[in-house]
């Protein structure tokens, strides 16, 4: 079993601790400190955020997504054709994000994640995974103004974000993960989904993880699993329908599953035992030498102090699980 | 009804803090200041805003929320059960203070009666009792404590109905309850928070309003005339009144309280892009179910800009009364 977060991490910590991270962007808003001094604050959060991840124990860890404003804007305002409109809800959560608009037709320009996974493997002593957006999701979340058909701006993101796919590919990550949690609230487009998908895959070399939260898989996992895909990422809190996905589709035995069972948005810290009846329950579809054990989504939904103490109990859990079968 | 012209003019709840208070805030908060000092200045505040409402001539007032921070944390901060677990990225670099349910909820006093009997001395213009609904309370705060979402939600809406009639006991004539978060779950929570509203306004004889924003309204369109509102406040400014089409299928039996200004934007509209908003309404709605008022609380504005928001959305709505000969 490999223990790993999946996302977001928190960028200030809780009171009475100053926010550095919240007072710089504070700064750089009113044009106190420059780009440069405020990246480097970034920098210094990222590694913050790495540090509690690998001081919980974790086995693989995310750079914190510190210098996302969201997973929409981060990969939007760098790639062409997009501009950034006014804020919109991110699915069921009262986090909002600046809705990306397409206003011409998207293209990748730059890499948008590759400094950044160079910095937090620098800083980290565990592999690190670098996190993209997936095309469908991103696409999904923005505003379409002018591709006549929604599938050709689909499969322009695509495009776009197989280049990012392929700059990162050439850093050799250990895993790249790729979120499309859009996909579960609209399942009709899942032929669409996969084409995208499939052009986004095309000609990456390193493992890929595709990961979905905030709902269930039912009607679409079979696409997942056929995907060239190492990880299927699930989440099983707001998904607890996964549990049936698992009884009428199984598992595949070549694929990992990405096992979001520690609840990513809520503070209720689940007890050692919970978990480990939960992954006794997933055994049986999964072998657990094949779990990737994480919570269910990125943690900026949760305080700082909240957010470690999930992941200390993953790990906490993965040493009580050893224990058991040893 | 009650007594007041055609196209009442009213806004959502919220106005800006002027900056002394602001500091005062943030003073109290390192504890440099005593509560008492902190009180007159929020009565001070409140003063101010109500003698700006009665110079722009609105027709329903607000308290304008001087004491709140924010719209969830300030009840969980007056109610039993809660606590704050931190503070939570909304977006951008601003954050909320995040409450979480730890154990039974409840009322345990009136939470917000003497604000509202403050705010009404102050003018003859009726103020409105204006509360946070109990979907949108447990939706916006973690659940450390009740098994189900259901029963912290049906809970919260008892606590919430006990301070409502405790507003029209006091003299409340407009009770607004707002509910953000009703379309976040629009599927599997609608019928939730319809009979959570039920509860809410059991019994209540004041007109009854609630607000809704920032999210997927047409999915819970037309189920949502089935909330035991007399009214729903929506924002349609903010996608240029694309709402309207949606009405269009459907009959809106409730009143409207049709927002006709941006509460997110910087830019002061004009009387006449007021007028044509109300025109263009009319199209769907008969004008006795019109009342105007912004898309959402104003309180991210400058005083500035929100004293020229309101001022062409009066004279907005006043020019709408003319064409009517209403006026």
């Amino acid at each position: 079993m490999r223990t790993t977060h999946v996302g977001s991490y928190p960028k200030i910590p809780d009171l009475p601790a100053p926010g550095r991270w919240r007072t710089a962007a504070e700064k750089l808003q009113r044009g106190e400190i420059t780009r440069e001094e405020f990246r480097r604050v970034e920098d210094e959060v990222t590694r913050e955020a790495i540090a509690d991840q690998v001081g919980a124990g974790l086995d693989m860890v995310t750079d914190g997504q510190i210098r996302w404003e969201d997973p929409q804007t981060y990969f939007a305002r760098r790639m062409d054709g997009f501009s950034i409109d006014g804020l919109q809800r991110w699915f069921d959560t009262n986090v909002y994000y600046r809705q990306p608009v397409a206003q011409g037709r998207v293209a990748w320009r730059e890499p948008v994640t590759v400094e950044d996974y160079r910095f937090a493997r620098s800083h980290s002593p565990r592999p690190v995974r670098p996190v993209v957006t997936g095309p469908y999701t991103l696409a999904r979340l923005s505003q379409n103004r002018y591709y006549p058909r929604f599938s050709d701006f689909v499969l322009d993101v695509a495009q776009a974000l197989n280049r990012e796919l392929r700059a990162l590919d050439a850093e050799s990550p250990p895993l790249i993960q790729v979120d499309e949690p859009a996909i579960l609230q609209h399942k009709e487009d899942l032929a669409l989904f996969r084409e995208a998908a499939a052009a986004l895959l095309e000609g990456v070399r390193a493992p890929v993880a595709l990961y979905t939260y905030f709902g269930d898989a039912r009607g679409v996992v079979r696409v997942f699993y056929e995907l060239p895909v190492e990880v299927v990422g699930l989440d099983f809190v707001a998904g607890v329908r996964n549990w049936e996905v698992l009884e009428s589709e199984g598992f595949p035995q070549d694929r990992r599953l990405g096992f979001g069972v520690v609840d990513a948005r809520n503070t209720r810290l689940e007890t050692v035992d919970e978990v480990l009846r939960a992954l006794d329950r997933v055994s049986r579809f999964v072998p657990l030498d094949r779990v990737d054990l994480g919570p269910t989504a990125g943690l900026e939904f949760l305080p700082r102090r909240a957010a470690k103490a999930k992941l200390v109990r993953i790990a906490e859990v993965k040493r009580a699980a050893l224990e058991v079968t040893r | 009804m009650n007594g007041l012209p055609l196209f009442p003019t009213t806004t959502v709840g919220s106005f800006p803090k002027p900056p002394y208070l602001l500091e005062a805030r943030r003073k109290r908060l390192r504890g440099q200041i005593e509560p008492e000092q902190l009180r007159q200045l929020e009565e001070q505040a409140t003063r101010e805003w109500i003698q700006r409402q009665e110079e722009l001539g609105l027709d329903v007032f607000v308290d304008g929320e001087m004491y709140r921070g924010d719209m969830v944390a300030y009840f969980a901060d007056e109610m039993e059960g809660f606590a704050i677990a931190g503070l939570v990225r909304s977006y951008g670099n601003r954050y909320y203070p995040k409450p979480v349910v730890v154990g039974p909820v409840g009322r345990r006093r009136p939470i917000t009666v003497e604000w509202f009997r403050f705010a009404q001395s102050l003018t003859g213009k009726p103020v409105k009792g204006m509360l946070t609904g109990p979907y949108t309370i447990a939706e916006w705060s973690f659940n450390e404590y009740y098994p189900t979402r259901r029963e912290l939600v049906l809970e919260l809406a008892r606590a919430i109905h006990e301070e409502a009639v405790d507003l029209e006991r006091a003299g409340a004539r407009f009770i607004q309850i707002d509910e953000p978060a009703i379309h976040t779950r629009p599927d599997e929570d609608f019928d939730l928070a319809r009979e959570a509203m039920e509860i809410v306004t059991d019994g209540l004889s004041a007109y009854t309003i609630t607000h809704v924003c920032y999210g997927d309204v047409p999915r819970i369109y037309p189920r949502m005339l089935d909330l035991p509102v007399h009214q729903i406040d929506l924002a349609l400014k903010n996608e240029d009144f694309a709402l309207l089409e949606v009405f269009r299928q459907h009959r809106f039996t409730k009143d409207i309280g049709l927002g006709v200004i941006d509460a997110h934007s910087h830019r002061v509209e004009t009387a006449e892009e007021v007028l044509d908003g109300i025109r263009r309404s009319l199209e769907v709605f008969e004008p006795r179910q019109v009342y105007v008022s912004p898309d959402c609380g104003l309180k991210t504005r400058t005083i500035d800009e929100t004293v020229g928001k309101l001022a062409a959305m009066v004279e907005g709505a006043r020019r709408a009364r003319e064409e009517l000969g209403a006026g």
